[in-house]
């Protein structure tokens, strides 16, 4: 019904949509998804041919080319063929007319219904959205936003076309008008395409089958709705759902680092990208579609940057970690659950090549790791356990966090200083030349452990392997830290292998988590999937044994 | 390092009198010609002569003015007993380290070498070489070197196997050191009281083995040496010269091994945090 090909709009220098293609069928909702700015209005108003930006590229609206069309030839498809619900309520109602006036003149003006028929099916839509009789014949003004909304719906679906466009329907509407309306507009018969233009994913989740998210003019992302929202591949796609309000992640918010801006060249997302490589501010990525999706990255989507296959280790006839397959995304953060002796530090161990594994294979950036050099170690650290242990009592803070640059061979003695100072910074330290000669037996225990951290960090690894690090702080403190890690995370795309035994805490930072029990791994999931539905009988008892602070008793 | 070394001296008697010994001991043999009015190898026909104000200890068989020869004397012990010490801790930490590093077959090999040479009496071993070969100074200091390095790089190497599994080094590791970093980081200084402990011992078996020998009569009869002055003395026991002759070099000796057996022991109880009575802050 609607296909767009390498549709671009310009605003004078400012190109506002760079190449969109796009096909929808009837019948089929779309979600157009992305922040505000990237041109999703915009693509909106040129299938309507009311942008001010010139276009270029076509668009087919039932075989015909509309960019093409005259003016005048526009305008009998307009309303009647596309109708576009805008964003804004409150201007695009007029002031002085009644609101079965407003709904009815589209009809009449198109001349498809004498003016009593035009008001009876005005009546019939206003009804429909659920509004109440004696509000007909209010004026605009006198009504609610919610109330505005539902009129504006109204006259969208008077002249029954065949492609609605709904620019934020439900953004401004609470919660229950939200789902009152969201289930209508699912309800509208299954003849007509819709295109949703919005940034909440609750809006696209209820309304649309499919999905399209719109970064900096591109498609970055297509594919079935429920399926892009519970594993995106694209970096900017999982960024925004983490950023977003709901239900079902039990994990803190996380924003994207820096501002939307539109890159000359390259793929307009790599300014912010936490994986992006040298092609990826080079050349634009192309969308490629497999499955019914289609992501548009160099990287083909955010890419896996450790897994385990199969591995194992036993010590004489204790199997420790028993045939464990994990992999890692990047800028994922996975919890290793389970109880002490469950082969958790073991496993991390082996990653990090203390232990030589008695079986399996590693695999680290897609490649078998054959032999661990500076290289690796420049990429995996490892937070260990015990931070009185994993310090040297010889070395000050200073010359502590020094230590990896220096076996790294990063940067002079001066720039080495200024980097560990910094990191010292980052992991909420004092950085005055007392503490940082300190030892640390003059340390306390967290501050020890964040020594550690910073350590770890001080490489700006890709991947941090930590295991039990705030076991050794207090409440507060440990929560700064796992703050910090997150936001490493969002900034860095950091990711981290997060071992504890402490599910409470796992389900506040991991996107997944992995239960551990004697070497083997018995369930595995998103975090909200594992927290909501444990599906083992021991991962429930995690759950049970894990902290509460109030009883409360949820019925 | 955060051990105040000053500190610890200050705190331990056996330190400070050790250290006041050594200290005598060395600046005696630097300040010997100033001390003395002889050259201890003149030989004179004034022989055997009793203490006076011109020859305080008297004179030997040959007319050498003997409290000369206790000064210069000084200069051979320690000199011997000093380049020993460090040569052989050289040797020490470099097969100690490299074996417990390395491992592995070169490791091994390392080790059967070290059992081989600790069976073998250093005193016969040296008395045996030495009638081949008359030593001399240097000759003395290498064969000493070689045959006394093996007992350090044992306790070396059991030290550093033990080090390599701390938290810490395992640490360094992880940021992708290598083996030879974390021994000279890592290792090295953790070893430092052992090291320390194990010079000190060095030396003093040195001063010890090569009085010994000279007063054997092994090594080279013309050397000024308190060893050499025992030997010769021992052999005009019949007359009463042995107060002055015999019993200056005899205390000579003990009181320098005496002071290094002072420093070792002070330096093992401060460096040592578990032979510490109090609780490290």
């Amino acid at each position: 019904m609607l296909e767009i090909r390498d549709v671009r709009v310009n605003y004078g220098n400012d190109t506002v949509l760079n190449g969109v293609d796009l096909a929808l069928d009837a019948g089929e909702t779309l979600a157009i998804i992305g922040e505000s700015g990237t041109g999703k209005t915009t693509l909106g108003l040129s299938i309507m041919r009311l942008t001010e930006g010139t276009v270029k590229g076509s668009i087919n609206l039932d075989g015909k080319d509309i960019t093409a069309l005259s003016e005048k030839e526009m305008q009998q498809i307009r309303w009647n063929r596309v109708a576009m619900v805008f964003q804004n309520v409150n201007n695009v109602l007029n002031p002085v007319h009644t609101v079965l006036d407003q709904v009815s003149e589209p009809i009449v003006e198109h001349k498809l219904n004498s003016k009593d028929e035009a008001r009876r099916k005005a009546r019939e839509l206003l009804s429909y959205f659920g509004l109440p009789q004696n509000r007909f014949s209010a004026y605009p003004h006198e009504l609610s936003g919610g109330e505005q909304q539902r009129v504006l719906l109204a006259m969208a679906l008077s002249n029954d076309p065949g492609l609605l466009i709904l620019d934020e329907p439900l953004s401004s509407l609470d919660g229950t008008t939200r789902e009152e309306l969201g289930d209508l507009l699912r309800q509208i018969d299954k003849k007509r395409a819709q295109l949703i233009i919005t940034h909440d994913f609750d809006t696209a989740s209820r309304l649309s089958d499919r999905i399209a998210v719109l970064y900096g003019g591109r498609i970055v992302e297509t594919g079935p709705t429920q399926e892009v929202l519970r594993c995106p591949r694209h970096p900017y796609t999982r960024a925004l759902v983490r950023a977003y309000p709901n239900m079902t992640t039990v994990k803190d918010l996380q924003g994207i680092k820096g501002r939307m801006t539109r890159p000359v060249s390259g793929c307009p997302f790599h300014p912010r990208c936490t994986q992006a490589i040298d092609i990826c501010s080079r050349e634009m990525p192309q969308l490629v579609r497999t499955e019914g999706r289609g992501v548009a990255c160099h990287r083909g989507g955010i890419i896996t940057l450790l897994s385990t296959v199969n591995l194992s280790k036993s010590f004489d006839l204790i199997k420790a970690v028993d045939s464990v397959s994990l992999h890692i995304e990047a800028g994922e953060i996975l919890a290793l659950v389970g109880q002490s002796g469950s082969g958790k530090t073991t496993f991390a161990k082996m990653i990090i090549g203390l232990y030589p594994p008695s079986g399996g294979s590693l695999y680290f950036d897609g490649k078998p790791i054959v032999r661990r050099g500076k290289d690796f170690y420049r990429r995996v650290q490892m937070i260990f356990q015990n931070p009185g242990e994993s310090l040297s009592h010889r070395l000050s803070v200073l010359e502590s966090v020094m230590e990896p640059l220096e076996i790294q061979s990063i940067g002079d003695p001066e720039q080495r200083k200024n980097k560990a100072i910094q990191t010292i910074e980052e992991v909420e330290l004092p950085r005055t030349d007392d503490f940082l000669k300190k030892y640390p037996h003059h340390l306390s225990g967290g501050e020890m452990q964040r020594v550690a951290i910073a350590r770890a960090l001080v490489v700006d690894p890709d991947l941090l392997i930590a295991d039990e690090p705030t076991s050794f702080l207090d409440a507060s403190v440990g929560a700064k830290i796992l703050k910090l890690l997150l936001n490493l995370q969002e900034h860095r795309g950091l990711s981290m292998i997060y071992i504890t035994h402490d599910i409470a805490a796992a389900r506040k930072v991991s996107d997944r988590i992995a239960v551990m029990l004697e070497g083997r791994i018995i369930e595995v999931g998103a975090s909200n999937e594992i927290v909501a539905a444990p599906r083992q009988d021991y991962t429930k008892r995690l759950f049970n044994s894990a902290s509460i602070l109030s009883r409360i008793e949820y019925l | 390092m955060h051990i105040d070394l000053k500190k610890e001296i200050k705190q331990s008697n056996f330190a400070r009198t050790g250290i006041i010994i050594l200290v005598s001991m060395i600046a005696v043999a630097i300040l010997a010609p100033v001390l003395s009015r002889y050259d201890p190898t003149q030989q004179t026909a004034a022989s055997l002569l009793a203490p006076s104000l011109s020859h305080w200890l008297g004179t030997n068989h040959v007319g050498q003015d003997i409290w000369s020869q206790l000064l210069y004397g000084a200069r051979i012990s320690l000199l011997v007993g000093f380049s020993v010490g460090i040569l052989s801790l050289i040797l020490s930490i470099f097969f100690g380290l490299s074996a417990a590093i390395i491992g592995g077959l070169y490791g091994r090999i390392v080790m059967r070498i070290v059992d081989a040479l600790i069976i073998i009496p250093m005193v016969i071993a040296v008395i045996l070489v030495a009638a081949y070969v008359r030593p001399n100074v240097l000759v003395l200091i290498l064969l000493l070197s070689l045959l006394s390095w093996q007992g350090g790089a044992r306790v070396i190497r059991a030290q550093a196997l033990a080090l390599k599994e701390e938290g810490h080094v395992k640490a360094s590791a992880t940021f992708g050191a290598g083996r030879f970093y974390i021994a000279r980081k890592h290792i090295l200084p953790e070893l430092t009281p052992i090291l320390l402990v194990e010079f000190i011992y060095g030396v003093r078996r040195a001063v010890f083995v090569e009085a010994g020998l000279a007063f054997l009569g092994i090594c080279d009869p013309m050397l000024i040496s308190w060893g050499t002055m025992m030997h010769d003395a021992m052999r005009f026991t019949y007359l009463n010269v042995w107060q002055w002759w015999l019993v200056p070099a005899g205390v000579a000796l003990s009181l320098t091994i005496i002071g290094l057996t002072f420093i070792s022991h002070a330096a093992e109880s401060v460096l040592d945090p578990r032979l510490r009575g109090e609780a490290v802050a």
